[in-house]
């Protein structure tokens, strides 16, 4: 797995701190420990050197009260002493015998070395112990002190130093993350920009004022691109609307000209009339195919104004069904299919844009009568949330799973090629009806329906009362 | 029901062939291929219907419905090669009444022509004399006046619209309602027809526009009239 370079910027800032604070903590804590120790060191050893003295003047006098004389040493310093004399030893108390002082130590004093050697006690108390032979009596002389103090400083200083570590490891995380966040904020710009770019949202640029001098560059190129993006598209949309109305000129000369024609079919040779007739059919044809396909190129330029009025979803579907059947292409039945609301629904408010609907029922009913043996019914019902959904169901053998989503991109005739009836579908019907539920906020999908044709479902948002209502 | 159409096209055939479908319905046509010699055709006859392309060279459409409408209520029908654009809206705003796309059937061309035409005659049930504000109505007479006396010029739609609604005061009417009855529309109507129309109607009724007192807005449903 890759990191991302903000998640890299965080933990590089992290790892940083956390080095640093292993780092500075160590050579805090063991500079401390050692200047401490060392100073505990001179210290016990100057009182064990003043001691051992004593001891020595006290022997040297005959003294043979050793234990007296240890715990007079002892009293009020807090140490332990212990003292060797011709094999034998003798203790300032009882909490410390021979057994006390390190064997090593024991011998290297033993054999006439003083020494001093810190160390930790079964019990786990840290103690220095200082040895030094007083060869003027045969005897050695051990003084053995209680570093738990020290032992404590030290430990609070290493749990001081850590929480410190720790603080400091998470402050780098905090750190980098912020300086990830600073660092990648112009790209989240650009990134947004580039989104609403994408959204339809043409007019928008990065701003070169305001873009970090490291990453002008980017604006730059990012905003000329744009530009390029902008008018490429604007001249397409103007060609496209252009061509709309190069095309739709003569169009309007043929269709006039044609009605004209047709008022006064019966004063023509029978020969003229059926060539009038195919005229006429296939100028209708010609009309549909020339306005789904400038629908279609207008959607592609995004130049679509759309107006969504609101209107209760019975009353528009069983109007769309009505009117759209007068409006269906070289459909010889003119039966209606049946068109079942449920009363639930029946008064629900959608935004729509009343003929689009029309052109999406005249489009699944041409589709149905073209590929699926015709409507068999068309239902509107709840959807799930606050949708509305209306399903028109086919007579067909329905359309493959694999197939469902594909029905819908343009030209697409897929398994279905082959069957086309008298109908003559420019092969965008279903591309349009896409596109018209797309504007009006909608979607539509292929489903099975229950008597095992195909069922498309149309969805629309039901409005509530916070939606813009009519102006 | 014969009338009088004046087309105004700059594509010939387009204008050949609406003449000869136009003439086939029963109008009595008269053409021009500018903005500017349809408005000296309009001077030099009368006119019952005026037909106005959009995108005309020199003056366009939407200059020539404003300069009929300075001194004219003619209605006007505007040609548009799409309906899903803000040239509808802006040319119902220069004063047309109501538009057809192209490529139109000429059927339902003379369907909308015929529908202008009937409203421009006396509708079968007018409502009686209404006051609100400072104005009255007075159906019969085709008068919208202030009670000073001063006429307030608007468009026999506009006048049919108020009309409508003037029939029920305080009832709401649909914009569907008012499609059909003022222009003769099915379900299909463009409600954008009767928001203009509304607009254009407030600013010559209400005293702030913006904030109108009379003629309401009802959120979902439609608009109303409140002497």
């Amino acid at each position: 797995m890759r990191l991302g370079i903000g998640a890299r910027i965080t933990a590089i800032f992290g790892l940083a701190a956390l080095v640093l604070s292993i780092l500075m903590g160590g050579l805090s804590y063991f500079t401390t420990r050692h200047f401490l120790l060392a100073g505990r060191e001179t210290a016990a050893q100057h009182q064990a050197f003043s001691n051992a003295s004593l001891v020595r003047t006290a022997l040297e006098s005959g003294d043979t009260q050793y234990v007296g004389l240890l715990a007079q040493i002892d009293s009020g310093t807090g140490a332990h002493s212990v003292l060797y004399q011709r094999s034998k030893s003798y203790a300032s108390s009882l909490s410390v015998d021979a057994a006390s002082i390190p064997l090593e130590l024991r011998k290297t004093v033993l054999a006439g070395t003083a020494a001093t050697q810190t160390y930790r006690t079964a019990a786990g108390t840290a103690e220095i112990a200082v040895g030094l032979p007083v060869p003027a009596v045969h005897a050695a002389y051990f003084e053995v002190f209680d570093l738990s103090d020290l032992d404590h400083t030290l430990s609070v200083l290493a749990l001081t130093l850590l929480v410190a570590g720790v603080v400091t490891t998470i402050l780098g995380i905090a750190f980098g993350r912020f300086a990830a966040s600073r660092s990648l904020r112009p790209l989240a710009d650009v990134s947004r920009a580039a989104g609403a770019i994408a959204g339809g949202e043409l007019d928008t640029r990065l701003d070169e004022d305001a873009a970090d001098p490291d990453l002008e560059g980017l604006t730059l190129s990012f905003n000329a691109m744009v530009d390029q993006l902008q008018e490429r598209i604007e001249r397409e949309a103007r060609f496209n609307s252009d061509v709309s109305h190069e095309l739709r000129s003569p169009l309007t000369t043929l269709a006039a000209s044609l009605e004209v024609l047709q008022a006064d079919r019966d004063k023509l040779p029978a020969r003229s009339q059926r060539a009038l007739q195919l005229l006429a059919a296939d100028m209708q044809r010609f009309q549909r195919m020339v306005t789904d396909l400038l629908e279609m190129s207008r959607a592609d330029a995004g130049s679509v104004d759309v107006f969504l009025e609101e209107v209760n979803v019975g009353e528009l579907v069983e109007r769309s069904v009505e009117t759209g059947l007068g409006h269906m292409d070289g459909m010889g039945n003119g039966s209606a299919p049946p068109v079942l609301v449920d009363p639930g629904v029946r008064t629900w408010r959608v935004g729509a844009d009343k003929r689009r609907f029309e052109r999406v029922m005249v489009n699944l009913m041409e589709n149905a009568a073209n590929y699926g043996g015709g409507v068999i019914e068309i239902g509107v019902g709840p959807g799930a949330g606050d949708w509305v959904e209306v399903t028109v169901d086919d007579a067909g053998p329905g359309i493959d799973p694999a197939e469902r989503t594909r029905v819908f991109e343009r030209f697409y005739r897929g398994s279905a090629s082959g069957r086309r009836g008298t109908g003559t579908g420019t092969g965008l019907g279903l591309a349009l009806v896409a596109e018209h539920m797309r504007v009006m906020r909608g979607t539509a999908r292929v489903e099975s329906a229950p008597e095992g044709g195909a069922r498309i479902v149309l969805s629309l948002p039901v409005l509530d009362d916070d939606d813009a209502g009519l102006e | 029901m014969s009338g009088r159409i004046l087309v105004v096209e700059d594509d010939e055939r387009i204008r050949s062939s609406m003449r000869l479908a136009l003439e086939g319905e029963g109008y009595e046509v008269r053409d021009a291929a500018s903005g500017e010699e349809g408005l000296d055709l309009f001077a030099e006859a009368p006119t019952d219907v005026a037909l106005i392309d959009l995108m005309l060279p020199g003056m366009d459409g939407f200059e020539c419905c404003r300069a009929l409408r300075r001194n004219s209520a003619v209605p006007i029908i505007i040609v548009t090669a799409r309906a899903d654009t803000h040239d509808v809206v802006a040319g119902l705003e220069a004063g047309a009444d109501d538009y057809v796309t192209k490529p139109f059937v000429a059927k339902e061309l003379a369907a909308r022509i015929r529908a202008l035409l009937r409203r421009a005659r006396p509708a079968e049930e007018e409502p009686g004399a209404l006051t609100f504000g400072d104005l009255q109505l007075l159906p019969e007479q085709g008068v919208l006046r202030r009670l000073n006396g001063e006429e307030v010029h608007c468009t026999r739609t506009e006048f049919r619209l108020l009309c409508e609604l003037a029939a029920s005061p305080n009832k709401v009417l649909s914009r569907e309602q008012l499609l059909d009855r003022v222009w003769g529309y099915d379900y299909f109507g463009d409600g954008r027809l009767v928001d203009v129309h509304i607009r254009r109607l407030r600013t010559k009724v209400e005293a702030d526009p913006a904030v109108p007192q009379h003629i309401l807005t009802v959120r979902g449903m439609g608009y109303k009239l409140v002497p």
